[in-house]
């Protein structure tokens, strides 16, 4: 029973490392991407320097990334992983992959949360004499925050889940320790323990995350 | 500050937004420009504005012309002009103040003397102490005044008002033109109002621009347009004035043929019944009034004549020589 709670512990641990990092990498990564996609869309809907051709490429190769299988996706960078933390397994090196699957998806998200912000401010800031930098960090991305705040909730619960098969890579986590332990081992205990850490996290985030945007919202 | 449009042109594709329209907007003044919704009001607003640019013609603030500006001389540029619009476009995620401070924010000017300018800029809108009020708090009124001190605040020298007042009822429409009337002698400046409610040209402007299919058919002071209005779109806006307007009365919904305009010195002549007792025409009026229109007074009346058709024919000529407009004929 000790033995358990500890590896337990432990994975939970691990799960929280690879989330964390891989949400703060993809967010780098996706922001840019969402932004870019957003601010070169059609002026209609709120782009601020509309190019649909570099916007067509771009969004072609977002999707692209996006339906990768995840499992496919973690092989397939074992080299990068090397190349960036020096190894291809572990908790580490899980999350390179981590954050590259999930860029995509954030640079999706962030670009629908700007597309909700009125096109008719942005006009009105444009007006004004707004850089387009300006009207990227002092109008969108603070109009958009509600919704921003949102789409990061989504990002982490769906780092949560795809951290499960980190352990494929021998990554850790709860995720892994409830394959190989409750499963190959035919201990169910770990498996029940493994699914109420992991419940626990997602409503955690959830509820925080709710939380914060009806704060945020309640100011408006 | 004087703006100057020559022979614009702006399509969408096969639509025709925009075509070769020349306006001279005099400094300091309130300049209305009217149309009906497809007229190419927007698009005129957003050329003039340097929000878009033209396929052809020019725009020029002065001497200075400004069509073509790119990159660091179009944003100055539009740092000095002021916007309003119909649906406010405040930043929701800024409070009053917020929203007031931006574009000197853009600007780079330092936080005490923003400060400082927000607060006067409050006073000057009729909204102090409401600075900490979030956006969705205010009333459509009080939004559209922190647009009026937002859009002021780097003091430009040309507000443009697009279809400023058209999502605010008659009462709060009237105090915000107040207001920008108010403004306008206040900071010299030249506003140009894009409307379809002929009510705002009437109680703000002094000079009006109606514009149709992309041209201009129609330019002049207001009170001139008023009395002889020459197009039909120009007629239709003011036979729908004449219906809202209260200060007509109407006493009867049946006939009313024609509508006679009588304006400043012919309002205090017997017109009617001079015509009458010379050439035996009788009229039947049926609705009448007096409407003040860019400070000046303008009678309307809608009648019928009678008994024939060549007494209304030689009653008419004799309207026209006494410098009555007529509607009708």
């Amino acid at each position: 029973m000790d033995q358990m709670i500890q590896q337990v512990l432990s994975a939970t641990g691990q799960t929280i490392v690879m989330v964390f990092f891989s949400t703060i990498f993809s967010l780098v990564l996706g922001l840019p991407i969402g932004v870019l996609l957003h601010v070169t869309g059609k002026e209609s809907e709120g782009g601020i320097i509309p190019s649909p051709v570099f916007n067509n490429v771009l969004s072609r190769i977002v999707n692209v990334l996006r339906s990768f299988p995840f499992i496919i996706l973690l092989i397939v960078l074992i080299p990068l992983s090397r190349l960036i933390v020096g190894t291809s397994i572990g908790t580490k090196a899980a999350i390179v992959p981590l954050s590259i699957a999930a860029a995509p998806f954030v640079a999706r998200i962030i670009e629908s949360a700007l597309k909700e912000v009125d096109p008719g401010v942005i006009q009105a800031a444009k007006a004004m004499g707004s850089t387009n930098w300006q009207l990227v960090y002092k109008v969108l991305i603070p109009e958009a925050m509600p919704s921003l705040m949102s789409g990061l909730t989504l990002t982490i619960i769906n780092l949560i889940g795809y951290s499960a098969m980190a352990g494929t890579i021998g990554g850790g986590g709860l995720g892994d320790l409830a394959i190989r332990y409750g499963y190959q081992r035919f201990r169910p205990s770990y498996l029940v323990a493994a699914v109420i850490v992991l419940l626990v996290m997602v409503e955690l985030i959830q509820v925080i995350g709710d939380r914060l945007v009806k704060r945020m919202m309640a100011k408006r | 500050m004087r703006i100057t449009l020559k022979n614009l042109k702006r399509d969408y594709g096969s639509l025709h937004a925009v075509q070769d329209v020349s306006l001279s907007i005099p400094d300091n003044t309130i300049y209305g420009i009217i149309g009906r919704s497809g007229a190419g009001k927007s698009t005129l607003v957003r050329l003039v504005s340097m929000l878009e640019k033209p396929d052809a013609g020019e725009v020029w603030y002065d001497d200075e012309r400004v069509d073509g500006l790119e990159g660091k001389d179009l944003i100055s540029r539009r740092r000095r002009i002021g916007m309003i619009f119909q649906n406010f476009n405040l930043f929701s995620s800024r409070d009053a103040a917020g929203n007031i401070a931006y574009p000197m924010e853009i600007c780079g000017m330092d936080k005490e003397h923003i400060k400082a300018r927000v607060d006067e800029l409050l006073g000057l809108v009729g909204l102090e102490g409401r600075g900490n009020a979030p956006i969705s708090t205010l009333s459509g009124g009080q939004k559209q005044r922190v647009a009026i001190a937002r859009a002021l605040a780097c003091k430009p020298d040309i507000l443009f008002c697009d279809e400023a007042t058209s999502a605010l009822d008659p009462q709060t429409t009237r105090s915000i033109l107040a207001l920008i009337k108010e403004l306008q002698a206040k900071m010299n400046l030249t506003v140009v109002m894009i409307t379809h409610q002929m009510e705002v040209v009437r109680d703000a402007c002094e000079r009006v621009a109606v514009l149709d299919a992309g041209r201009v058919v129609e330019e002049g002071m207001v009170s001139d347009v008023f009395a002889n209005p020459r197009s039909e779109v120009t007629k239709d806006f003011l036979s729908n004035l004449t219906n809202v307007k209260d200060s007509i009365v109407r006493w009867s919904t049946e006939g009313g043929r024609f509508t006679l305009r009588f304006r400043g010195g012919t309002t205090d002549e017997p017109i009617i019944s001079i015509i009458s007792n010379e050439i035996g025409a009788v009229f039947n009026i049926r609705a009448a009034g007096v409407q003040e229109v860019g400070g000046e007074e303008l009678g309307v009346m809608v009648t019928d004549i009678g008994p024939d058709e060549q007494h209304v024919r030689i009653a008419l000529e004799m309207l026209k020589k006494h410098g009555v407009s007529v509607e009708g004929e």
